[in-house]
């Protein structure tokens, strides 16, 4: 106890040095250790974002436009939202056992809100008189939705997907902690049981970069989808 | 031949949080014929707007009805295409785009659609514009863009509410002018709100003063002045004499309503 080594080691468990953790990462990126697990994560982020975002534009365009049909179903949405993600892992293990079924399903609990929410009030502040606009012209249905309902709410519709997709993005590895055999939150569990602290640093560092690396992907994308936005901001 | 009927149309909005109701219309009546350009002309809150909007089918009337060609409307279709005040372009499509929406709807192919599209967009002297969008354009460029999209889907009928109003005096003249032209060379029927008595007697054949409280109409006025229209035309006898009559039997109306206006405002 107290003997200079002894917390030397310690030290070394709780937060190892910057050197140790180069080498960590790049023993994990020789490997391929990192790769196998960064693509699994990355690959359970998708799948569960495109399914939130699939259901989340859909409902909230839906309840947005038909008033009637919003006033039964966005209460239960809204006892739904406030639950967190993570409070959903249990069930999800029991509906979907271990795989990428729960992840998936975690991902698409704590992304889907943000896209219905965002959409919904998108949709629901959409100027009358541009619909008018479409009505008069003889705007179909299907017009309606994706010439002017859509795009008219994509400028607040696109701050609720990159929401989606960082929440999104958090979640999987919370659900990878517990009910994965693979991606970087079970590549972080794992080297903890096995008091690898390096490996847990470096697993949290890539998780922070490519968080960030989405975000800037999604706000490209924005500003590629919604030119008109940046630039009639000013006006 | 009366292509548009209104009749006995009058028109209630419930109150928030009151039992009784807000008369806006009562039993308007207005035939308008075929290429006639009708000019609604009242102070601020006579129902203008309102009238326009059940003529679109945007609104129901709650008694009465409005016949095009003898078919009540219900909904709002192509026929009768509208023009608003704050342009209500769509950000989000290229000025050809926008022109483009109407024609699209009827499912006209899109080598067709862009041929088109380009021959309303330069009679509205847009030419060289196609590609812009909407933030790109200054205010006077966005409403002929407006009336480019509203004329290309070859509506019967179209409905203008205060188009110029939010436009610089200039620009606001410059565009009378455009459209005087721009009806006579499409032979389109034309029915126009505004508050300008200036503007009313520059573009109508038949100029409907309308009162308030509730909205009536209170009488109309045909306008002898010959046509085409151009700037000259703002310094003939006749045109001078009827902006003067207009304003001498409307001043007092405008100005007693203010007040009522006011003192309604202070005893809700
Ligand atoms: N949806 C609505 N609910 C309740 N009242 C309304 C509604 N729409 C209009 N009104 C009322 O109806 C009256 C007429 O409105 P309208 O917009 O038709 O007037 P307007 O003649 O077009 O006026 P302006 O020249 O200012 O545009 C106003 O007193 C307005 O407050
Ligand atoms: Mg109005």
């Amino acid at each position: 106890m107290g003997s200079p080594r002894l917390v030397g080691l310690i030290n070394a468990v709780l937060l190892p040095s910057p050197t140790a953790l180069f080498w960590a990462a790049s023993d994990l990126l020789r490997s391929g250790t990192l790769f196998r697990h960064v693509s699994a994560s990355i690959e359970r982020v998708l799948v569960g974002f495109a399914l939130a975002s699939a259901v989340g534009l859909t409902l909230g365009v839906v309840l947005g436009w038909f008033r009637t049909l919003s006033d039964f179903v966005k209460p239960l949405v809204e006892a739904l939202r406030p639950i967190p993600p993570i409070a959903w892992t249990p069930l999800a293990i029991l509906w979907f056992g271990v795989g990428n079924a729960p992840s998936y399903f975690l991902v698409f609990i704590g992304a889907v809100f943000p896209v219905f929410v965002s959409t919904y009030s998108a949709v629901r502040n959409i100027e009358r008189t541009q619909i008018n606009a479409a009505l008069c012209l003889g705007a179909t249905p299907t017009m309606l939705i994706w010439d002017v309902l859509i795009p008219g709410a994509l400028p607040m519709i696109f701050p609720g997907l990159r929401i989606a997709l960082g929440v999104g993005w958090m979640c999987v590895v919370a659900a990878e902690l517990i009910a994965a055999q693979s991606g970087l939150g079970y590549m972080i569990q794992q080297s903890r049981l096995l008091l690898q602290t390096q490996f847990v640093l470096t697993g949290m560092i890539v998780i922070g970069i490519i968080g960030f690396v989405m975000n800037a992907v999604m706000t490209a994308i924005e500003r590629r989808l919604v030119p008109w936005q940046e630039s009639s901001k000013g006006t | 031949m009366t292509q548009l009927r209104v009749d006995h149309v009058s028109k209630d909005f419930a109150l928030r949080g009151r039992a009784d109701v807000l008369r806006v219309l009562e039993d308007v009546s207005l035939d308008i014929c075929e290429g006639e350009l009708i000019v609604l002309l009242g102070p601020s809150g006579c129902g203008k707007s309102t009238l326009l909007n059940i003529i679109a089918g945007f609104l129901q009337p709650t008694m009465g009805q409005v016949l095009h060609e003898d078919i009540p409307v219900s909904k709002p279709d192509r026929r009768r295409t509208v023009v608003f005040q704050d342009y209500a372009l769509f950000p989000w499509m290229t000025l050809e785009k926008n022109v483009e929406f109407g024609l699209k709807a009827q499912g006209i192919a899109p080598a067709e659609r862009t041929r088109i599209a380009r021959s309303f967009l330069a009679l509205v002297k847009l030419r060289g514009f196609e590609d812009h969008y909407p933030y790109e354009v200054s205010g006077g460029m966005k409403q002929r863009a407006a009336i480019a999209r509203a004329l290309a889907p070859d509506p019967d009928i179209l409905l203008m509410d205060e188009p110029f109003g939010a436009l610089d005096a200039q620009t606001r003249v410059l565009l009378q002018e455009e459209l005087v032209r721009i009806v006579a060379a499409t032979n389109r029927t034309v029915v126009f709100v505004t508050h300008s008595i200036d503007e009313a007697v520059f573009l109508a054949d038949r100029i409907v003063v309308m009162s308030s409280h509730p909205g009536k109409i209170r009488s109309i006025h045909k306008v002898a002045l010959p046509r085409p229209r151009t700037a000259e035309t703002r310094s003939l006898p006749n045109f001078i004499n009827l902006t003067q009559e207009l304003w001498d039997s409307l001043k007092p109306q405008w100005h007693d309503e203010g007040a009522n206006a006011v003192r309604s405002q202070h005893s809700t």
